[in-house]
């Protein structure tokens, strides 16, 4: 214990020295230890004078000269750019999701979302047609629908097709009963299918009673109809798709309807 | 730049911040312990400045060690003095001739004291590995005894026991010698 005392007491006394402090006062300050501190304070200064050394200024101001250059180019290494300064890190995290999303959606998600084309062929297995279930039909002494395109969804998946019709523009006047007109033929891979859309891009309708061309509307852009169907390779399937003109009211107005009942698919 | 990054690299220029304050006073020190060491003035003020270009290039690792910011400076030079000894294969003998003494231009004093720094110096051969490490940091590198401990890995307790001990056999040593 006594041991230990003293060689905290000797550890104090030597950094009292370190820092500037004389030797006489430290022994003043530890009495009961003076005789023993001395001999070994004494050794201390003695060893440490013998040693004395200072490195040159020139030596000194070189080396600070090399350490402050080092310390610039780290500093200007390890800082950031300008562009990480402006934006948050955790806004780089989030264009990089974008971005892992973007490439996501092109390999993957983009065949889902942009159907696969197909080209029509005329030994195709698979014919689309259009029909008229006569409603008001008879109002009008033509009626002219654009189709652009046409997407068939698998059932049970979220993958597409889609073709352009061959005959673009039908007139529904004509195509009134059993009256068809395929618009498509081409192959298309085999499965089940079950939704069917007919995007309408025109629709002009001439009033057989004044001559007059009436606006007839969509509910949307598009007609669709959910009708599970098949298609195989060793058959041609055949899907009309119907479509109806009914007027809105007694206000002179028509919109156009998918005719569900009058539509299918039929195979050979 | 999240507060995470943004601390990271206030950290770290702290830290550099904190090098370039301790420069001033303990190159000299560090200087000074790698002089005792080696035996060669312009060696020593060579080594003495690649200790802090050193640290700046690693002073990420240093976050990691937990020791005071000077332990470290010193636990670097024992380094550079080792892998210094190692590859010159040197005697380690004081070149006398360069030594600069401080406050004395008594050349009869000089002489004097040139000789009682030749006998330190073997006196502090005879001296334990760790207890002549001991008192190259406490009496050149100015360390406390806690810093010696972080340096050599010891509890300050065992700094202060070795340092005594070390301190009563240089004093033995020198005064036989005497």
């Amino acid at each position: 214990m006594m041991t230990d005392d003293f060689d905290r007491i000797l550890d104090e006394c030597i950094d009292r020295i370190n820092r500037g402090a004389s030797l006489a006062d430290c022994l003043s300050d530890y009495p009961k230890y003076s005789e023993k501190l001395r001999p070994l304070l004494q050794s201390m200064h003695d060893v440490q004078k013998a040693c004395a050394f200072m490195p040159s200024a020139d030596s000194k101001r070189a080396a600070r000269q090399r350490f402050h250059a080092a310390l610039d180019r780290q500093r200007q290494v390890s800082a950031p750019s300008s562009f990480l300064r402006v934006i948050p890190r955790s806004a780089v995290w989030a264009i990089i999701a974008v971005l892992v999303v973007a490439v996501m959606a092109v390999l993957v998600i983009q065949p889902v979302l942009n159907p696969l084309t197909v080209v029509p062929s005329p030994e195709g297995n698979f014919a689309f047609l259009i029909s008229d279930e006569p409603n008001d039909i008879g109002d009008f002494e033509s009626l002219n629908v654009t189709i652009s395109r046409v997407v068939l969804q698998r059932a049970g998946s979220l993958k597409r097709l889609e073709f352009t019709p061959e005959t673009e523009t039908v007139d529904l006047t004509q195509l009134q009963g059993e009256q068809s007109q395929e618009i498509w033929r081409g192959n298309v891979t085999a499965g089940r299918y079950s939704h069917i859309y007919v995007y309408v891009s025109k629709v002009t309708g001439k009033l057989e009673s004044t001559g007059h061309i009436v606006d007839v509307k969509l509910p949307s852009s598009k007609l669709h109809i959910s009708m599970p169907f098949d298609v195989t390779d060793d058959a041609v399937t055949s899907f009309t798709f119907d479509i109806t003109v009914v007027a809105t009211g007694n206000n002179g107005r028509y919109i156009l309807k998918p005719q569900i009942g009058e539509s299918g698919a039929r195979r050979g | 730049m999240n507060a995470g990054g943004r601390r990271e690299i206030s950290g770290m220029h702290e830290y550099e911040t904190q090098l370039a304050g301790l420069y001033e006073e303990y190159y000299d020190k560090i200087a000074r312990y790698v002089f005792i060491h080696i035996g060669n003035r312009e060696e020593a003020e060579d080594i003495a400045g690649e200790v802090f270009l050193k640290a700046l290039k690693s002073l990420k690792s240093y976050r990691e060690q937990g020791v005071p910011m000077q332990g470290w400076l010193f636990r670097i030079a024992h380094n550079l003095t080792v892998d210094y000894l190692r590859k010159a294969d040197r005697r380690r003998t004081v070149p006398i001739d360069s030594v600069v003494l401080v406050g004395n231009d008594n050349p009869i004093g000089t002489a004097e004291i040139h000789i009682d720094l030749e006998r330190v110096t073997e006196a502090m051969k005879r001296l334990t590995t760790e207890q002549r490490e001991v008192i190259n940091l406490r009496f050149f590198g100015g360390l406390t005894s806690r810093e010696v401990g972080g340096v050599l890995g010891k509890g300050d307790g065992a700094v202060r026991e070795m340092q005594r001990a070390a301190i009563e056999k240089l004093r033995g040593i020198l005064r036989i010698e005497t």
